[in-house]
């Protein structure tokens, strides 16, 4: 009924951070996962609708709403505009979507936001899950658009967005509307290609450029060349740690970071410990 | 899920049955001996007059503000508080919660915990908990009830209880001829924050190895005995429980994005079984090896794409 064309406009810079983005251990997991994936396609039976309201905001940003549950309430967008529209469904997409060449399914470009809001609404959220069907692009599931909306200038509702509403506006689940949308639906690739790659690029780069310039130190202070440094255990030793220093440290943070995980890891059981401590030390009074 | 004022009064009436002599009196102090052979004293107010009991053995059961704790000098811990509401519903909003409890995470209800809808034969329990913003529980407790607003339409708040849960054990469980159980020990889990069990079952083992140290009451035990038959037997046998309880709670209930994991890795059903056994047995359920290996596997997974998602959201906006 509601059909949008979405395009993908990736022009946010991949950013890692995180130490779960690591290399080998993602591209383990998302092995396994492709094993393991069920591609679920919801049936494509869209809640009849009555109406959609998109806001055409002029501005970037994304304003957040602030919708009251179960009650009824149309107020004026943050935009500033004084109009305000009736409310006539029940549910509605969340965000405001920027646009700047959408058509809304009316051919009405509205002014205002109507927050008649009691749950997350989206035509693509269809029984707890997204509808695949509505991301093809060329016969084929564009999961880019899936995972998030490339940048507030393209028109999705995917699951980033989804999420960051459930944040402001938490909502109760029950059995009988449940969510199936499981990440896993996503197949491996797309992760990889989307997300995995540009950091791998990154951290690769660091890697070459840390081991190209080591091996140049290492030759010009020993005179040792690089096919016979390669055979010295001491050499070895310190490819590891570099290469594992490019894993784990990618900001200057991430240094304490490691350090106050490996100190939480022990903690708990250094406090199981302590009762057992005082035999030796005569007393372990800890307050 | 059950009601605390019966369970402690049938705990109660059954230990006297068997024997035990029961002295209702709050309990100030107790006197540590300075020679090993010496009695302890334990000063009681009945009915606002003082009395004194000399004992060989003393077993301080008396919860996260353990006076017995505190006169053998056994250290502190940290505690989360645990806030919760007994709401009576109308009859058709209990109807659902008949064979359904509930478990709700998010920062809006708790910033490193979970909050709960419980049932307790005719009512619910709606509460929640935190440890590291114990100020903020009005907050989360308003957040808990906001999610459940229509599930809890026309209730009405019959008792409010708050309680400080015990996050870790105390650095001396057993000092001379005194040992500690239960919350007074500090032996609640963490993630589920399970304390029930493990205090009656840490009761019974202290009380058996006691029995067994003293041959029946006929010898005089030391803290060697106490440490061997109970703490060593306790640790032992729970330590891995607890120890995974706490890798759980730290890597799911620290921020959305691992709450998020949870809860996909829990749509799992050999996740769910282990789950269940484990908590019904309260020991780490034994289950197929390449299960548990995919199961892990699962999980890093979609910690990996959660934490991806998560972090593509903090620059939308």
């Amino acid at each position: 009924m509601h059909s949008h064309f979405y395009e993908i406009l990736d022009s946010l810079p991949p950013c890692s951070e995180k130490l779960f983005g690591s290399a080998s251990l993602s591209k383990l997991t998302m092995s396994i996962s492709i094993a393991l994936l069920s591609l679920s396609s919801p049936p494509s039976t869209l809640l009849p609708k009555t109406h959609f309201f998109f806001t055409h905001k002029p501005t970037l940003s994304l304003t957040s709403t602030r919708p009251s549950f179960f009650t009824f309430r149309a107020s004026a967008a943050d935009n500033g505009a004084g109009v305000s529209a009736p409310a006539a469904t029940v549910e509605e997409p969340k965000v405001p979507e920027a646009s700047e060449g959408s058509v809304g399914s009316n051919g009405a470009v509205e002014p205002e936001k109507v927050m008649v809001l009691t749950k997350f609404g989206d035509p693509k959220w269809i029984n707890g899950t997204w509808d695949l069907k509505q991301f093809q692009k060329n016969g084929q599931t564009n999961w880019d658009a899936v995972i998030d909306a490339g940048s507030v200038w393209a028109l999705k509702c995917p699951e980033e967005l989804r999420r960051k509403w459930l944040e402001d506006n938490p909502e109760s689940s029950s059995n009988d509307d449940p969510v199936v949308f499981d990440t896993s639906i996503i197949p491996w690739w797309a992760w990889m290609k989307r997300f995995h790659l540009p950091e791998a690029e990154l951290l690769n780069g660091r890697a070459a450029m840390i081991g190209f310039f080591m091996a140049y130190l290492v030759d010009s202070l020993t005179g040792v060349g690089l096919v016979d440094q390669m055979g010295n255990f001491f050499c070895k030793t310190l490819l590891f740690v570099a290469v594992v220093g490019v894993l784990l440290i990618r900001k200057n943070e991430d240094i304490e970071t490691v350090k106050k995980l490996l100190d939480e890891t022990t903690f708990y059981d250094k406090q199981w410990q302590a009762t057992w401590q005082d035999e030796t030390s005569g007393g372990n009074k800890k307050e | 899920m059950l009601r605390r004022e019966v369970l402690d009064s049938f705990l109660r009436f059954r230990a006297q049955s068997h024997g035990a002599q029961l002295i209702h009196a709050l309990v100030t102090e107790v006197d540590v001996p300075s020679s090993p052979n010496a009695p302890y004293i334990i000063h009681h107010l009945i009915n606002n007059s003082r009395h004194s009991l000399a004992v060989d053995v003393v077993i301080g059961a008396d919860g996260a503000n353990s006076r017995v704790a505190k006169s053998i000098k056994a250290g502190n811990y940290s505690c989360a508080i645990a806030f919760q509401e007994r709401i009576k519903l109308p009859d058709d909003k209990m109807e659902y919660y008949k064979d359904l409890a509930e478990m709700y995470v998010g920062n809006d209800v708790s910033p490193d915990f979970y909050a709960w809808v419980f049932p307790k034969c005719d009512h619910v329990a709606v509460g929640t908990g935190t440890v590291c913003s114990k100020q903020d529980i009005k907050k989360y407790q308003r957040g808990i009830r906001e999610r459940v607003k229509c599930k809890i339409k026309g209730g009405k708040v019959i008792k409010v209880e708050a309680h400080p849960i015990p996050e870790h054990p105390r650095s001396i469980r057993v000092a001379g001829r005194v040992a500690l159980v239960g919350d007074a020990a500090g032996y609640v889990t963490k993630c589920s924050g399970e304390g029930i069990y493990f205090a009656a079952k840490s009761g019974r083992i202290c009380g058996e190895g006691i029995v067994k140290a003293s041959e029946g009451g006929e010898k005089v035990i030391n803290e060697g005995d106490l440490k061997r038959e109970y703490l060593r037997k306790w640790d032992d046998k729970y330590l891995s429980t607890y120890k995974v309880l706490d890798l759980l709670q730290r890597v799911f209930y620290g921020s959305n994005a691992g709450r998020e994991a949870m809860v996909e890795v829990c749509g799992d059903e050999y996740v769910q079984r282990m789950t269940f056994d484990s908590y019904l047995y309260k020991r780490l359920a034994d289950g197929n090896r390449v299960e548990d290996v995919k199961m892990v596997l699962k999980s890093i997974g979609s910690l990996i794409r959660c934490n991806i998602v998560s972090r593509e959201m903090q620059k939308l906006y």
